[in-house]
């Protein structure tokens, strides 16, 4: 009988198919990690060197279910919300000025310059004078969220805006289309698909933007939770909290990777990286 | 100057200046038409006067010295790591099945998740910010790294194994190089996103640094110092990236 685990050795009994060969080198992979998780937690236990603390995976994830039983809803939802309003108003207001500067020459040479130069500037360093300006409320965490949203999708909206198909264009002078037309039925499509993506590349970008912003201006949501278990030296909370970040972050990046392959099937294979 | 010239300047430079002209000249009208106080905000030609004042202070040039220290000191540890393991995912097919769940799910744990932890562990000294920027562009350049390896023409590949190439050899002399353009442009982006990490960390925790020098101007309402630094960090991460991405190029873009 030949077992599963050795699947390093020179002629292996069973060949396994490599899916299951993935996943169970997977599951070994996070298991390891679990494990020096554990061992460093064991040996740091009593203040080693400058980690004051670490705690071991099975204390995170009890605190992990304690938050998911009192706070972790109604915080994720203010997170969420500041998060999705950003996001809409940053997205919707890239592709607008995206539409007008990729298609007016004129207002792109003189506009185009002003953008790439606050491009460098990430919105994280707007932080500060976004609260002076707007205070430690929702508006200035959805001005946060919403620039940086907008830095992304304005690259994407003015590219888009300026590519139309060679071959495309051929036809709709075949065609006889007056210029209208054409916006309607090339240039808005075309510019839309390419906001779509950017606005997928831009999710990340925003989620951390939420989490830098309600850690400074902390009055609600899962980052201002996060300052107040680091105020109580609770590191096991700490974790937890991160952990919820990562989730959420990872939840929407999935959802809308899909929701991109069902809607533009034709591009989801010449995705490019963020900038 | 013969026509053509003259109107791409015309296009290349007096546009663009229009562009900042009408900008200026709507900050400005704001001030006026609103009567903003200073505090609100600042007139352009008083954020001027601030940032020359600023670059004749030591406290200034301190903060940036610090600022660049850890970025740098945490960008050398991320790159280099992050090319060590990428590499080893991108050749070794066990290790990449292994490690990917663990990467890719710590991928998603953003550098701004650790900074309250990172306050805790090492307070508020340039280890956690050294730590941070290491994590931020670790993780850039794994994931990068690995792709890029593991996409080299497969033709190089069957011509060093004829060549009688280790595969060690093959992953150092062919791989990577191969790869290299690809491993450029990822150093430039991890370095954008290195130094934005370190003007993070100390807005929430640090004795110094561009990021506390801005947070503690906004909170006595130095307004004008706000968007000088603001400035100044949008600067320093424009020239760091572009030095990054030249010395990268022409060590590892032969093309």
């Amino acid at each position: 009988m030949a077992t599963i685990a050795n699947s390093g050795a020179a002629t292996p009994a069973v060949r396994l198919s490599p899916r299951v060969g993935a996943w169970l080198l997977g599951c070994a992979g996070a298991l390891v990690a679990l494990a020096v998780w554990t061992l460093l937690s064991q040996l740091l236990a009593h203040g080693g060197g400058v980690i004051n603390r670490l705690p071991t995976p099975l204390a995170v994830a009890r605190k992990l279910v304690a938050y998911a039983g009192k706070d972790l809803a109604s915080d994720l939802l203010a997170s969420l919300h500041v998060f999705a309003v950003g996001w809409l108003v940053g997205a919707a207001s890239a592709a607008l000025i995206g539409l007008v500067l990729g298609r007016s020459d004129r207002l792109g040479r003189t506009f185009l310059p002003i953008v790439e130069a606050i491009r460098p500037v990430s919105s994280i360093a707007w932080v500060p004078l976004a609260i002076v300006w707007f205070g430690f409320g929702l508006t200035s965490k959805v001005f946060l969220v919403g620039l940086a949203v907008f830095l992304v999708v304005i690259v994407y909206a003015v590219d888009g805006s300026r590519r139309v198909p060679a071959d495309l264009e051929r036809t709709a002078t075949m065609l006889g289309m007056n210029d209208r037309q054409r916006f309607v039925s090339l240039v808005l499509p075309g510019t839309l698909s390419e906001v779509l993506i950017g606005s997928r590349v831009a999710l990340m970008s925003g989620w951390g933007t939420v989490i830098v912003a309600e850690l400074v201006a902390a009055d609600s949501g899962l980052g201002a939770h996060l300052i107040a278990v680091e105020q109580s030296y609770d590191v096991p909370a700490i974790m937890a909290t991160m952990i919820c970040f990562a989730a959420t972050g990872f939840a929407m990046n999935a959802a809308f990777t899909w929701a991109e392959r069902r809607m533009l099937p034709w591009r989801h294979d010449r995705e490019r990286e963020a900038t | 100057m013969s026509e053509r010239s003259r109107s791409l300047l015309a296009r290349q430079v007096a546009l663009p200046l229009v562009g900042v002209a009408c900008v200026l000249a709507i900050w400005q009208a704001t001030l006026v038409a609103y009567r903003l106080p200073a505090i609100v905000l600042p007139s352009p030609l008083a954020v001027a006067k601030t940032l020359v004042d600023l670059v004749q202070t030591s406290a200034f040039w301190r903060d940036v010295g610090v600022s660049l220290f850890e970025f740098f000191a945490g960008y050398a540890i991320g790159v280099v790591l992050g090319l060590f393991v990428g590499m080893l995912m991108g050749e070794a097919r066990r290790f990449r099945m292994a490690a990917a769940p663990v990467v890719e799910s710590l991928r998603f744990v953003v550098p701004f998740a650790w900074i309250p932890l990172t306050i805790l562990w090492f307070g508020t000294s340039y280890v956690g910010k050294i730590l941070l920027v290491a994590y931020a562009v670790f993780f850039v350049m794994v994931v990068s790294a690995a792709r890029a390896v593991a996409q080299v023409e497969p033709t190089l590949s069957r011509v060093g194994t004829m060549l009688g190439m280790s595969r060690w050899r093959l992953a150092w002399q062919v791989h990577l190089r191969a790869a290299a353009p690809t491993l450029a442009s990822a150093a430039r982006a991890a370095a954008a996103i290195g130094w934005i990490a370190v003007v993070a960390a100390e807005y929430i925790g640090a004795s110094a640094g561009l990021g506390l020098m801005i947070t503690n101007a906004a909170t006595s309402l130095a307004t004008s110092v706000v968007i000088g630094g603001m400035i100044v960090i949008g600067v320093i991460g424009a020239g760091v990236s572009a030095v990054i991405g030249a010395l990268a190029r022409r060590w590892f873009d032969y093309r």
